[in-house]
């Protein structure tokens, strides 16, 4: 019985490295999860190297990039949490990029025979909860409660709002039908088991979402060539149909 | 189906519990055969973390270890960097399991019969001698359910995992965050697949230490 786990760990220390040391480690925002997945093998099969994706809240990924955590480059959802590593001096200065520019869009299941038209439509009572990704640390987050503030509706919606760690948890709790409505990030609105309108985009502040490279990275130049691809025809392409815009020029 | 993370998971527990047995066997035949001042509150540290929440624990290791703190910069040193890689899985797994294998050794030492210690020493053995020929054989049963359950306690071991290592994919990704994942991206095959493969493993692994250990679990 103890002499179980010596030999296991002997034998997985025996094991080669489960993955090479030459890959590119990306943090990035959780509303990145569907154009990212189809973007990287593009990117692999180009440039011959390998990526790991690595996402969360971009308050969560921020927090362990700034206590060491292997990131060569983040991708966060918003500008505040670059800019702050940039002040902390994790994140290069002056290389920051905003790469895109998100949207909200408001879904329910499908099939699940509700109609909303507006987010003035959460108020009413076929609406039981409300997904949305956590304020404190998840930009959508932010974004879907300053929505929802401005519509109005803040104070009627408020013990209605069940928070998701990250936007794609919110997703997942409306897909599984755990809950009736969210508001959500419109790159992962497209899941065919949902029904999504747009929320009207006067009701949030523009979402910059804003990539850093890493100080402590050993990749710069691969950490370039991977955000210029995303910017880029072949990866803006994806971008595009994953519904983000082009950030206008400053 | 990826297997990194099930590799991830063999590595990281098996080192963890390997650990705990390591440190904790003497701890736990101090505890199990000594009575002493201050034993109640070192019983009690051992069993904190079996009750602490895992994100006390994980902010704490994390403050411990990393880059900027002392410890971490220790480890960093030598070459260990131990937040955000695997090492701060075992670490982490290794602090999850800590306790529960103790209890279980001191449960066993506690069972064996001084007399039999002490007729030993009339026949001139020595203290080290008689905990090897003596004592150890006859507390195995409680060691081998410690050592069970800490791995079981180790291949489950999520939340100081997230704060300690992360969740990198190839890096640090083990089977539980691994389902985490899968959920989360609606990947509902694969997170089936591996929690099956758990129960599996872990359901199999509790049955035979009931069984090595007379059902005293």
């Amino acid at each position: 019985m103890i002499v179980l786990p010596a030999v296991l760990a002997v034998a997985s220390l025996l094991l080669p490295p489960a993955i090479v040391q030459d890959t590119l480690t990306v943090f990035a925002a959780s509303d990145l999860q569907l154009p990212f997945g189809a973007i990287v093998p593009m990117f692999e099969r180009v440039t011959g190297q390998k990526v790991v994706l690595v996402f969360g809240s971009s308050g969560a990924l921020a927090a362990q990039i700034e206590r060491g955590a292997p990131a060569d480059i983040f991708f966060s959802a918003d500008q505040g949490y670059v800019q702050q590593l940039v002040d902390r001096e994790v994140l290069y200065r002056g290389s920051d990029q905003v790469y895109a520019l998100g949207y909200l869009s408001l879904v329910t299941r499908r099939g699940s025979g509700l109609m909303l038209r507006t987010l003035g439509d959460l108020a009413g009572s076929g609406v039981v909860r409300i997904a949305i990704a956590n304020p404190a640390h998840a930009p959508y987050g932010r974004a879907a409660q300053q929505a929802m503030r401005r519509a109005g509706i803040w104070e009627l919606v408020e013990p209605k709002v069940v928070l998701g760690e990250n936007v794609r948890q919110a997703v997942q709790f409306v897909t599984t039908g755990a809950v009736e409505a969210g508001i959500i990030a419109r790159s992962l609105a497209g899941d065919p088991a949902l029904v999504a309108i747009p929320v009207d985009p006067s009701l949030y502040d523009p979402i910059l979402q804003t990539a850093g490279f890493v100080r402590r990275t050993a990749r710069l130049e691969l950490a370039r060539r991977f955000l210029a691809f995303v910017t880029d025809t072949a990866g803006w392409a994806v971008m595009q149909r994953y519904g983000f815009a082009r950030p206008t020029s400053p | 189906m990826d297997f990194a993370p099930i590799l991830m998971s063999a590595r990281v527990a098996s080192l963890a519990t390997l650990l705990a047995v390591v440190t904790g066997t003497p701890l736990a035949w101090l505890l199990g055969r000594h009575r002493f001042r201050g034993q109640a509150f070192i019983e009690g540290l051992v069993l904190l973390p079996l009750v602490l929440p895992p994100t006390v624990l994980g902010y704490y290791l994390l403050v411990l270890v990393n880059r900027s703190a002392p410890v971490g910069q220790l480890f960093d040193g030598l070459g260990l960097e131990l937040a955000f890689t695997w090492r701060g899985a075992v670490l982490a797994a290794w602090v999850g399991s800590f306790g529960l294998f103790v209890r279980a050794a001191q449960a066993g030492f506690e069972l064996v019969d001084p007399r039999l210690e002490d007729a030993a020493r009339t026949l001139g053995r020595s203290e080290w001698s008689v905990f090897c020929a003596v004592t150890l054989p006859l507390a195995w049963r409680g060691l081998a359910a410690g050592t069970a359950l800490a791995f079981c306690r180790a291949v489950g071991e999520f939340g100081i995992t997230l704060m300690v290592a992360g969740n990198i994919p190839g890096r640090t990704q083990t089977v539980p965050l691994a389902i985490y994942d899968y959920v989360q991206a609606n990947r509902m095959a694969e997170a089936n697949a591996l929690s099956l493969l758990t129960l599996a493993v872990v359901g199999l692994l509790l049955l035979l230490a009931r069984r090595g250990s007379g059902a005293r679990l």
